[in-house]
């Protein structure tokens, strides 16, 4: 009977004989493609997991809005939470060089900025040196 | 002063004088070796980024040096019990660097790299390019017969030599450096050697062992794979060979961390290090200090051209094993599967899934197999590592 069958275990420094060396390479494919199957059958059950959610998704899209409406009825939840629990909401900083807030009246924020550019680069004065109080859009007919 | 006492010293110590004392023709036949080796490198483009660096470490440690002088010293490293201390106290530069191939750190590190540029998701699309992972990985096996018949290796010897049929750089030096240091830069040239030259070994075989209308084969296009999948991937294998393998662990385990840093979509700065500067800097290390343990006096032996041999032979049967079993699966599959994917089962990545592109474009002008073949490569790479986790439950 051979080394590996007798000690069940090899030293590296042995002389390795032809029969343990069948035997090895028998067991050895072996293990090699067991774990690589058992992987494959993992990775085949993930992916049918994830293609039936999907699937279930777009048979039933009311279930989709329904996780939704959960989802939103948590973030209502978590909202209406004691005002001394949630954080005080932040107030975004003003811009390094800024000068005090604008008031837009019927303007919107791309024609704002358009305007405090042209004015800026008209007078030749740095924006963050100018002050707008706030920007109005003047109808025809009040003229 | 004595001015001739002290250009007698420095005779004495030059290299030039050396040449002429014990192991000085071996000496001047590894330094060919090397020079030819920068040659291969520098002009044919043969892993240069490997075979560089393997090729200067052969040099710099082939240059006759005395005791203290040396920049490699391969007697430390042959000691059943290291004396670390002694070698930061004492030992040259390329000691030091081989602490990192020593201790497996160097292969670890590279298998991140590796894991953070891999896309599994051509295998995930596809699970059964595993099959053809694990059937390339039978060249290992039979190489390790092969190796047991010659009668020259012992059973680490043999198991070592096997592993260069997985045409896995650093899964070869992990498992030679635990079973057979003595034989690291031998497995570690011809491994990256053959790498280099899969385009030229497999075609052939992949011509002769499939008809022209397998070749023809279109392979329609897999599903998709979601994030989510790409992300539990690399967790899922950690778990299931580590558990089963955990001598493979730390191989496989920084293959995966890389993986999951990729696809994770929150460590992009972590994967980016992993690939880029990690790589290159161990990629450095690496070579450097692999071609080191080249001396010549150990390197120049019968044993080393039988390993030579026995690495082309692994190869060859690594990708006759993974194309019948692509043939296998083009009959299963009633002619779906192109058998030519099944050579890319060899880890070389992506060097192999190319070439199966490559011969495929040649019978089918627009049948790109590339996609398709990175799915058995890159299960190659865990095939091996498999392979070689089993080697050194066995033997180490």
């Amino acid at each position: 009977m051979n080394d590996l069958i007798l000690s069940g275990i090899l030293k590296k420094d042995d002389p390795l004989s032809v029969v343990d060396a069948l035997i090895l390479a028998a067991i050895g494919i072996v293990i090699v493609f067991v774990v690589l199957i058992a992987l494959m059958l993992i990775v085949s059950l993930v992916g049918k997991i994830f293609d039936s959610s999907d699937a279930l998704q777009q048979k039933h899209p009311e279930w989709g809005q329904k996780v939704n409406d959960f989802k939103a009825k948590l973030m209502f939840w978590k909202k209406a939470q004691p005002a001394e629990e949630a954080p005080a909401e932040e107030v975004p900083a003003l811009a390094n060089g800024t000068c005090g807030e604008l008031t837009l009246v019927n303007t919107s924020e791309r024609d704002a900025a358009m305007i405090m550019a042209i004015v800026a680069d008209s007078t030749g004065t740095p924006l963050n040196e100018l002050r707008f109080k706030s920007i109005k859009l003047i109808e025809e007919e009040q003229k | 002063m004595d001015i001739g006492k002290i250009l007698e010293n420095l005779w004495e110590g030059s290299g030039y004088n050396l040449f002429g004392k014990d192991g000085g023709w071996q000496s001047i036949v590894m330094i060919i070796i090397a020079l030819f080796f920068l040659y291969l490198g520098i002009k044919k483009k043969f892993e240069p980024l490997l075979l560089v660096g393997i090729a200067f470490g052969m040099l710099l440690t082939n240059l006759p040096a005395l005791d203290g002088d040396k920049l490699f010293h391969p007697d430390w490293w042959t000691v059943s019990d290291i004396d670390y201390l002694e070698i930061l106290r004492h030992g040259g530069l390329l000691d030091i660097l081989y602490i990192g191939v020593k201790t497996g750190v160097y292969p670890c590190l590279i298998f991140m790299g590796v894991g953070a540029m891999t896309d599994f998701g051509p295998m995930l699309s596809r699970p059964s390019s595993l099959i053809l992972g694990a059937a390339a990985q039978g060249g290992i096996y039979l190489v390790l017969i092969l190796a047991a018949a010659t009668g020259m290796y012992s059973g680490g010897e043999a198991a070592s030599i096997s592993i260069i049929a997985g045409a896995d750089g650093p899964t070869a030096i992990f498992l030679t450096k635990e079973l057979a240091p003595q034989l690291l830069p031998a497995i570690a040239v011809a491994a990256y050697s053959y790498m280099a030259l899969i385009p030229l070994l497999q075609p052939p075989f992949m011509k002769l062992l499939t008809t022209k209308k397998e070749r023809m084969t279109v392979m329609a296009a897999t599903r998709k794979v979601s994030k989510k999948e790409k992300i539990i991937f690399p967790i899922l294998v950690t778990i299931v060979v580590g558990l089963l393998l955990p001598s493979v662990a730390p191989l496989l385990g920084s293959l995966m961390f890389g993986n999951l840093l990729k696809e994770c979509g929150v460590t992009e700065r972590l994967s980016d290090t992993a690939q880029n500067a990690l790589m290159n800097i161990v990629t450095l290390f690496l070579g450097i200090s692999v071609g080191a343990t080249a001396v010549g006096t150990t390197f120049l032996s019968a044993k080393t051209l039988v390993i030579i041999v026995l690495g082309l032979a692994g190869f060859v049967l690594a990708t006759i094993c993974g194309l019948l079993i692509g043939k296998l699966l083009y009959v299963i599959s009633k002619g779906k599967i192109n058998p030519l994917i099944g050579s890319a089962g060899v880890s070389a990545v992506p060097m192999a899934a190319r070439v199966s592109n490559t011969v495929g474009l040649q019978y089918n002008k627009g049948n790109y197999l590339l996609m398709h073949a990175m799915g058995p490569n890159v299960a190659g790479v865990i095939g091996s590592a498999v392979a070689a986790g089993f080697l050194l439950a066995v033997f180490g």
